[in-house]
């Protein structure tokens, strides 16, 4: 770990050496595993390791960013020199407010590293454990992808801190098919090992995808919606970098002059919580070393902050959120506070309404009126009389604000979801939402 | 570096390996961005590394590493075999890859202004022409979010087929985001792209500047003259630029073969098409749709692909027929095909998988007047902003930003969100008429996990839609 904190060291000693004024230097560590899987059959077995130091430097208001692979002392030398002579002749970023006064302390985060994610040696046994849990179910065809982690995280700057971390994590995603147009997904994210369950994955996909059989065109107009988890975390991953302070300012956020405002029915409590254990996301320090915490963006449908970091907040006269990214300010993990039905009474809610299980190729009209539509994929179902009937082929399309006004309804039961359309981490329960737009194709 | 790539190839046949891929790849540059008038700052990229892919037992491993020692390659080599060892205990029949012609060739992309020369202040000077140019037309743009960007890309590819490909290509960019506000409401033009392959003069001719201008223009008239679209049955007629995002998603995707074999089919899903619908008829006489690598100073450019074969244009649609699918060789040999150079990785990695390139609707002989002269209730669709498909590419849906009515030959004021919400078959079918003027538009097309981002250009010609049943919003 030393040898790491001394590079970290030399970047700062040199960069302050050539006048530079405020100093981050972020190195990683990384190693991670795929096995990609189609067709009940390994398509490709990868494995990364990476090692390189992510330089943010500051000179007059002036601010410049680059990565650096090449870690031998004259690289670092000749790249910290080609940031001060492109730099000097630059105009400055005039609403730049510095970075976090260190040191800090920091706080171990429960169940974000093991040991044994770290020595597992082939993780193929847990593939086919979910190929097979979904052919158990019905599935036919099944395709996902599972990732090992393992990352350690070396932050020195200007401003006194110094802190590692390090992480591990294991995750699959599982998507079962019975025929072309029938099919299901499960996923599995955690960050030790006992928790990991790439069965309920697969079970889940297989469940879904049998469930869906024979689908018949889906109708159009408006729907009572119950959104399973997978789904409704595709847009929650969207809002939240939506709810980036440096978002609102470039464009593109619904949420713009909406603070202390109703955004929300009164029943959606919605945070970002850095520092979650067993979260997929979780670090101990932001970009610039402030301890991860929870952050409430909206209590009781009251849109309450902007993710922010040091320079924001300072711009803003609030306090960082510990979001740093010091360029954009990200969300670590997504969490919609659950409610108080369990799934039975939630779909119990809707007379005639549609199941939706799975989102992707969420795109927005308008980012500032949050305009956007969706395509559901895998189970889609008609509740009708208490019964799922498998549809097809419908798109959601309606508005971000107005769904999050318009949801009713939360399970107690949540589900920590991470997978290729959901890149923030988020948990979330079932979600009902009245009233939801959806169409289909005219021709 | 040359002798490090072909080491990575040499160790992995030592070590078993039945067929061995080694590609260098090194990306310079810098990007730079401004945020309502205000810069925010530069950054440089210098990344580079080694990625090694090999065949064993017919099962696939990759491995990567950006510690370019003998002795950390050689250990990226070592675990690659060994992913695919224990990958080939999980297969139900082997990875095969096609036979190939392959060639030792170096290429490069001329720059005739190299932005490599150029500082970043002057590199900001044009973000600066497109914050006035919009400020200079009046219209209130409160949200401004300007980006550019260049790059250079070194790539040594060698596999033991005996292919030996060293390519540098520059790659430039600029991006805008604007949000208009008139008359209490808001319209965007978000995440507009200009981008080419080659030196800073192609972004100074082809002046981005205008295009903003051209935008927020159109966006304060709809804004001010805009009325609801038509009702029922219209004729539309698309722009290059909505022709261009329609083939890219609705032909270019699905015509992949590795969605056509499932092998996306967690991620970016399968695909509607199936190897026996070669040689069926998807779409109207006129219609015919290429995607070509090969195109000179394109965003999507290249002469070999990332398996060391030859690049052409590849015809997807001929006259309405489908005639081609998107392979490489894994599957070309599924196929029982030669490779056409679809396999594209974006960094050393990742593996190279099958992509399009610059797909376009190809030309046809109609005029712009001619087009429009025999539409006597219709719109027409200039730019879109939402858009989206189902993961086999079937259902699929654009809504128009700038858009206009067009009544009895002519166009007239412009309409609100118009929505083309439609088949694949239904919407290739309609087209009756293909302009004679080609335009290309960029874009980053999304595949593959960890995601890889590729440069793409998508364009073509305009067409005529008969008989849409548009949506309004």
């Amino acid at each position: 770990m030393r040898k790491m904190f001394e590079l970290n060291d030399f970047i700062l000693r040199n960069a302050k050496e050539l006048g530079f004024g405020d100093v981050v230097v972020l190195a990683y560590e990384s190693n991670r595993r795929q096995v990609r899987f189609a067709n009940n059959e390994i398509t490709v077995a990868k494995n990364w390791h990476e090692r390189k130091v992510e330089l943010f430097v500051e000179l007059e208001k002036r601010i410049a960013g680059t990565t650096i692979t090449e870690l031998s002392e004259e690289n670092i030398e000749r790249t910290l020199k080609t940031l001060l002579s492109n730099m000097k002749g630059m105009a400055p970023k005039e609403d730049y407010y510095g970075i976090a006064e260190g040191p800090f302390e920091y706080r171990d985060i429960p169940e974000t590293f093991d040991k044994a994610i770290v020595e597992l040696d082939e993780p193929n046994e847990y593939v086919e454990r979910a190929i097979n849990s979904a052919l158990e179910e019905g599935a036919k065809r099944v395709a996902g992808v599972l990732y090992t982690d393992h990352n350690r995280v070396y932050l020195t700057t200007s401003n006194g801190v110094e802190a590692f971390d390090e992480g591990a994590g294991i995750e699959i995603s599982v998507r079962a098919f019975i025929g072309d147009l029938e099919s299901g997904h499960g996923t599995n994210s955690v960050r030790v090992l006992k928790k990991f369950d790439p069965e309920s994955a697969g079970r889940k996909a297989g469940e879904i995808a049998s469930l869906a059989k024979n689908p018949e065109q889906g109708p159009e107009g408006k729907f009572d919606v119950v959104f399973d988890p997978l789904a409704f975390a595709n847009l929650l991953s969207y809002m939240s970098f939506m709810t980036s302070a440096y978002a609102a300012e470039a464009g593109f956020s619904p949420f713009v002059n909406k603070l202390g405002q109703k955004v929300a029915n009164e029943i959606v409590t919605i945070k970002d919580v850095g520092n979650l254990p067993n979260g997929y996301g979780s670090r101990k320090f932001d970009d610039e070393g402030v301890p991860t915490r929870e952050t409430t963006i909206i209590e009781n449908g009251t849109f309450k902050s902007f993710l922010l970091n040091t320079s924001l907040a300072r711009k803003y006269k609030t306090e960082t959120t510990a979001n740093a990214g010091l360029i954009m300010p990200h969300a670590w993990n997504v969490v919609l506070e659950p409610g108080n039905y369990s799934k039975e009474e939630l779909f119990g809610e809707v007379e005639r309404g549609i199941y939706v299980t799975n989102v992707w190729y969420t795109r927005f009209q308008n980012y500032v009126t949050g305009d956007f539509s969706t395509i559901p994929r895998d189970g889609i179902f008609l509740i009708e009389d208490c019964e799922l009937k498998p549809i097809r082929n419908i798109r959601v399309s309606d508005n971000l604000l107005g769904i999050l006004s318009r949801i009713t309804a939360l399970t107690k039961e949540s589900c920590h979801v991470h997978w290729w359309e959901v890149e923030t981490p988020v948990t979330t329960p079932y979600v009902l939402v009245k009233d939801v737009g959806i169409t289909r194709a005219t021709k | 570096m040359h002798e490090l790539v072909e080491f990575a190839v040499e160790k992995a046949l030592e070590l078993g390996a039945d067929y061995a891929e080694a590609r260098f790849e090194e990306k310079n540059g810098t990007s730079l961005a401004m945020k309502n008038g205000s810069p925010e700052g530069l950054e440089i990229l210098a990344d580079r590394g080694i990625g090694v892919r090999v065949l064993l037992g017919g099962g696939m491993g990759f491995a990567s590493t950006n510690v370019l020692t003998r002795e950390s390659v050689g250990e990226a080599v070592k675990k690659a075999v060994k992913l695919a060892k224990s990958a080939s205990r999980v297969r139900n029949e082997p990875i095969r890859f096609s036979e190939e012609d392959f060639h030792e060739v170096y290429y490069e992309v001329k720059m005739r202004k190299d932005f490599r020369d150029v500082s970043p202040e002057e590199k900001l000077e044009l973000l600066r022409k497109i914050e006035e140019e919009v400020k200079g037309t009046g219209v209130n743009v409160p949200m401004r979010y300007l980006g550019y960007s260049d790059q250079v890309w070194h790539k040594i590819m060698v596999n033991s087929d005996g292919a030996f490909i060293e390519s540098i290509i520059p790659r430039v960019s600029t991006m805008y985001n604007l949000v208009v506000f008139e008359n209490g409401q808001m319209e965007q033009a978000p995440f507009v792209e200009r981008a080419f392959s080659g030196g800073l003069e192609l972004i100074e001719k082809d002046e981005p500047w205008e295009w903003a201008v051209k935008d927020v223009k159109a966006l304060k008239r709809l804004i001010t003259e805009g009325k609801k679209p038509p009702e029922g049955k219209v004729d539309l007629v698309i722009s290059p630029e909505v022709a261009g995002i329609a083939v890219h998603e609705s032909v270019g995707h699905p015509y992949e073969s590795d969605r056509i074999f499932g092998r996306e089919a967690a991620q970016a899903g399968e695909s509607f098409v199936k190897p026996e619908m070669l040689g069926e008829r998807i779409g109207s006489e006129v219609v015919t749709v290429i995607d070509d690598p090969t195109l000179p100073n394109s965003w999507g450019f290249y002469l070999y692909d990332d398996e060391g074969v030859k690049a052409r244009p590849r015809y997807l649609i001929r006259n309405g027929i489908i005639t081609e699918f998107l392979t490489n060789r894994e599957y070309a040999y599924k196929l029982g095909q030669r490779s056409n150079a679809a396999a594209r990785a974006i960094n050393y990695n990742r593996e190279p998988i099958v992509r399009m390139a610059n797909t376009y609707l190809a030309p046809g002989d109609y005029s712009f007047e001619e087009l429009i002269e025999d539409v006597k209730l219709g719109v027409y669709m200039v730019s879109f902003n939402e858009w989206n498909i189902d993961d086999r590419r079937y259902q699929q849906r654009y809504i128009g930003t700038e858009a206009y009515l067009i009544e009895n030959g002519e166009i007239k004021h412009p309409v609100r969100r118009p929505i083309l919400e439609i088949t694949t078959r239904a919407l290739w079918s309609s087209v009756d008429a293909v302009g004679k003027e080609v335009e290309f538009y960029p874009g980053t097309c999304g595949k593959g996990e960890p995601g890889q981002g590729v440069p793409v250009w998508m364009g073509g010609a305009h067409a005529r839609l008969r008989d849409i049943p548009l949506r309004r919003p």
